[in-house]
C-alpha cells in the first residue's frame, strides 16, 4: 500500500470514528491530534482510535506512552501501522 | 428486536437466573452466557433446557485473565458482545469493628474490582461495535448504608460511582452504563429467620420482598433499544423505601 493511500484510510477512519465535522481531504498529515492548534481530539477520542486503529490494522497501542508517540498526526499513525505491517511480515 | 448477545455474571443465583430467562423471553434467539465460578448446578439446569441459546462460561470476576478468556470465548463464537450485566456479588456482614481485612478486602474485590475488570474486558468490543449496553447491579446498601455492613455498602456505593463516572467517558460512543439498587430481592441470599423478615417487611412501603423477575424486567429495560437515552443512572426497585 503506498503511504498516501494509507494516509488518506487514516483520515477517513478519523472522521468517521469520531465523527469529526471536517473531511478526510481537509486533513492535513503533519497536524496536531490533540489541542486547539490542531484536531482537538480528547481522551475519549483517543481510546476509540487505539481501538480502531487494532480493529482495522491489527496495530496494538499498549500504554499511554506508545499512544502519545503514535497518536500525534496522520504521519506518525501511518509510520506506526507501516512499522507493525513491517514486523509482522519480517521484512525491514 | 435482533437477537443479541448478552454475559451475565454471577448466573448461578436466583437474580441471574431471573435476568437471563427475561433475555430468553425477550427473543428466543438471543445468545445468553452464564458466568459462573465455582458453581455451576443452576446455571448448567437453564444451559439443558435452552442448550442453543444459554451457555455457562466460568469467569472469576475478580481475575483480569479470567474476563479475558472469557470475553475471547465469546468474540471466537459470536464476533460481539452486546450487553454486559454485572450482577456478581456478595457479602460478608459485620460491625466494622469487628471486621477482618481479609473480609473488607474479598467483598471490595468480588463486588467492585469485579465490575471494574468487567468493564475493562468488554470496552475494546463495545467501543469496536460502537454500541452497547452495560448494566451493574449494585444495591440499596450503597444508598442507605446499613451498619454491619461496611465493605459491602462502600463496594457497592463505589459500583454507582463508577457507573457514572464510565457512562460519561463512553456516551458519545453508544455505550450506557446504568446501574439497578435492588432493596429485599426474595432470592437464597436473602438468608433471613423468620424474625428477620418480619422485621424487613416493616420497613418496606409495599410490605412486600420484591421478586427476581421484578428486578429483571428493569434489566432488560435498560439493556433495550427504548432505553438510549438513558445512561449514568440509579435505578431503585425496593418496593419504596427511602
Amino acid at each position: 500500500m503506498s503511504n498516501p493511500e494509507l494516509k488518506l484510510q487514516i483520515k477517513r477512519l478519523l472522521v468517521e470514528n469520531l465523527m469529526l465535522q471536517t473531511t478526510p481531504e481537509e486533513i492535513a498529515d503533519d497536524i496536531s491530534m490533540f489541542g486547539p492548534g490542531g484536531l482537538g481530539l480528547d481522551s475519549v477520542d483517543a481510546l476509540q482510535l487505539v481501538v480502531a486503529l487494532d480493529k482495522n490494522y491489527g496495530l496494538k497501542i499498549s500504554d499511554a506512552e506508545a499512544a502519545r508517540g503514535i497518536l500525534q498526526n496522520v504521519n506518525t499513525i501511518a509510520a506506526a501501522i507501516e512499522q507493525n505491517l513491517s514486523d509482522k511480515s519480517g521484512t525491514r | 428486536m435482533n437477537p443479541r448477545v448478552i454475559l451475565i455474571t454471577g448466573a448461578n443465583g436466583g437474580l441471574g437466573q431471573a435476568i437471563a430467562r427475561s433475555f430468553l423471553q425477550e427473543s428466543p434467539d438471543n445468545q445468553i452466557w452464564l458466568g459462573i465460578h465455582a458453581r455451576l448446578d443452576n446455571a448448567g439446569k437453564l444451559a439443558g433446557e435452552y442448550p442453543d441459546h444459554c451457555r455457562p462460561i466460568e469467569l472469576d470476576v475478580t481475575r483480569p485473565d479470567s474476563w479475558k478468556a472469557a470475553v475471547a470465548e465469546i468474540l471466537a463464537r459470536h464476533k460481539r458482545l452486546d450487553v454486559l450485566v454485572n450482577n456478581a456479588g456478595n457479602h460478608q456482614d459485620a460491625l466494622l469493628a469487628a471486621m477482618s481485612l481479609n473480609s473488607w478486602q474479598n467483598i471490595l474485590a468480588l463486588n467492585l474490582d469485579g465490575v471494574f475488570h468487567g468493564c475493562q474486558a468488554v470496552l475494546p468490543t463495545m467501543i469496536g461495535q460502537r454500541h452497547g449496553r452495560i448494566i451493574n447491579i449494585a444495591s440499596l446498601s450503597a444508598l442507605l448504608a446499613p451498619a454491619g455492613q461496611a465493605n459491602y455498602a462502600a463496594a457497592k456505593a463505589g459500583v454507582l460511582a463508577l457507573t457514572q463516572s464510565l457512562a460519561k467517558e463512553v456516551a458519545r460512543i453508544g455505550i450506557t452504563v446504568n446501574a439497578i439498587c435492588p432493596g429485599y430481592v426474595d432470592t437464597a441470599a436473602l438468608a433471613m429467620n423468620e424474625m428477620e423478615r418480619k422485621q424487613a417487611l416493616e420497613k418496606i412501603p409495599m410490605r412486600r420482598f420484591g421478586q427476581p423477575c421484578e428486578v429483571a424486567a428493569a434489566v432488560r429495560f435498560l439493556a433495550c433499544g427504548d432505553a438510549s437515552y438513558i445512561t449514568g443512572s440509579t435505578l431503585k426497585i425496593d418496593g419504596g423505601i427511602f
